[in-house]
């Protein structure tokens, strides 16, 4: 029986090992349609950035309040919106956006291509002669990398300003020390281009799993919804090993 | 029929794991003509269509296409094959984000570098040819069963395909509609001299219009002709399967062990 689970297992790496090949293969014919890509773009930026923007908000704010207790204690608090920008800028942005973007965003590509799966629109386009590599998957997979460091960027701006709010108008801290720490503590290449290339992979991640569950549903309504759950499911847990990953490399 | 075949079914077996589809099936679809191809339910009617559009693959034997097997063209040559070909599907299978007039316009975008103005006027004229000139702006949600199916045949027409498959075009429609589609098959046939299979239990229906038809049971052909010829065939299969006898060679019932057995047998079922 294990060894069954194990085949079982390397099967289904297999396959979507192949499937992100033969989107890596159909996107350079994608980029020739870039209308195709910016359409996606919109579909999932609409989708997820207010829940992004409202999320890093709260995050910030709870980030500096936490902080600010702590520091406190050893009478540092002026460094705290450093010590908030880092957090952010390493770990947080890129994580906390990914696992919303697969909650909000991933489902709703899942459920989009396992319905069109459901309701032949696939067949329909193979036998149209039309390739659904290279008309649906990859405009949304380049989609997905494009969009996330951005929303990650959006969830970041608001986790700072949510700092902002309760470091400087709530506890009194002087604007010039929170600003000025943040610009000595935060470093452009280590801390902010890192975090986007996080965001980056997080986005192809999270794009490719949701499209890979979808366009591989059961075509039914219980495969639809099987497909949206373990899409968001299979990429948390992809984010959160890929972070440690990514982390261990860059830092 | 001794027209010239475009298509053309040389001994395909095909199955689905161990549960065997066809098992040597042979038949010719000639040129030009519309070619019905019925059968019961569940005789793998639906996957004789995968096969003849090459998104399955005989086990063995051959499907050839303008003499050429698809078993072996490549990917690329397939897709150059598929543009001879429309198909549509019980479902319609429209594309749900996309309005009709765009879902119309899909393989035009797709294959043809014609301008905004042509594909335009070429949608409008498929359109106005099913009859749904008016309904270009509206979504698919919003269409009848039967209008759905008449925007996916503007769909599959827009590129003049040489070769037109219909599965199961009639199933679920009102007399009037059925009236409607079967007008339109026999309008692209004759207008655009295309090859058409209708793929059907619909069997009164589809005879009017069939110039040839092939009864298909048990993955083989078991009854081919003329519709008059079939109509006068004495076969019992054939007479059952066209009048619709409840029982025949065809038993109604699915195997199971004698009745009386199963209802006083205690503790038998669960």
């Amino acid at each position: 029986m294990p060894i069954r689970l194990i085949l079982d297992f390397l099967a289904a790496v297999g396959q979507r090992a192949w499937f992100f090949g033969a989107t890596c293969v159909a996107a350079p014919r994608a980029l020739r349609r870039p209308a195709l890509i910016v359409e996606q773009v919109f579909f999932v930026g609409s989708v997820s950035v207010i829940l992004i923007g409202v999320g890093g908000l709260f995050v910030g704010l709870v980030l500096a309040l936490q902080f600010y207790t702590a520091l406190s204690r050893f009478g540092a608090t002026s460094s705290l919106g450093g010590l908030v920008a880092l957090a952010l800028l390493r770990e947080l942005g890129p994580v906390l956006t990914a696992l919303l973007f697969a909650g909000r965003a991933g489902t709703s590509l899942a459920s989009e291509l396992g319905l069109m799966r459901a309701t032949r629109q696939i067949d329909a386009m193979e036998v149209m002669a039309v390739d659904p590599m290279r008309r649906i998957v990859a405009p949304r997979f380049l989609a997905g990398i494009v969009s996330m460091p951005l929303l990650a960027g959006i969830f970041s701006a608001m986790g700072i300003l949510g700092a902002y709010l309760v470091g400087v108008k709530m506890m009194g801290l002087d604007p010039g020390v929170f600003w000025s720490s943040m610009q000595h503590e935060v470093s452009f290449h280590s801390d902010f281009v890192n975090g986007l290339i996080k965001s980056a992979v997080f986005g192809a991640a999270c794009t490719l799993i949701a499209v890979y569950e979808g366009f591989h549903a059961r075509p039914s309504a219980e495969g639809v919804g099987q497909a949206t759950t373990r899409s968001v499911v299979i990429s948390s847990m992809a984010i959160l090993a890929l972070d440690f990953i990514l982390t261990a490399f860059m830092y | 029929m001794g027209d010239e075949a475009l298509i053309r079914l040389e001994d395909v077996h095909f199955g689905y794991g161990s549960h065997a589809v066809f098992s040597g099936l042979s038949m010719d679809i000639p040129k030009g003509k519309i070619t019905a191809i019925m059968g019961p339910s569940g005789t793998g009617k639906t996957t004789l269509l995968e096969l003849v559009t090459g998104q399955r693959h005989a086990d063995r034997g051959e499907v050839r296409i303008h003499g050429r097997n698809l078993g072996t063209l490549s990917r690329k040559a397939l897709f150059r094959l598929r543009r001879e070909m429309g198909l549509l599907f019980q479902e319609g299978a429209l594309f749900s984000d996309l309005s009709v007039f765009e879902n119309v316009a899909f393989p035009l975008r797709e294959h043809t570098r014609l301008s905004n103005i042509l594909i335009h006027h070429l949608v409008l004229m498929k359109l106005e040819a099913v009859g749904l000139r008016g309904a270009a702006l509206l979504n698919p949600s919003e269409l009848s069963g039967g209008m759905a199916r008449r925007v996916a045949l503007a769909r599959s027409i827009v590129l003049d395909p040489v070769m037109m498959f219909y599965d199961e075009p009639l199933v679920g429609l009102d007399p009037i509609a059925m009236g409607v589609i079967l007008r339109l098959i026999v309008h692209l046939n004759k207008t655009l001299g295309m090859t058409s299979v209708i793929v059907t239990h619909d069997v009164k229906e589809v005879l009017k219009i069939a110039d040839g038809s092939y009864i298909i049971s048990e993955g083989r052909v078991v009854a081919q002709g003329s519709p008059s010829g079939l109509a006068q065939s004495r076969d019992p299969w054939v007479r059952q399967f066209l009048e619709g006898a409840p029982d025949g060679p065809v038993p109604f019932n699915y195997p199971a062990r004698d009745f009386a057995s199963d209802l006083f047998a205690s503790g038998a079922l669960p």
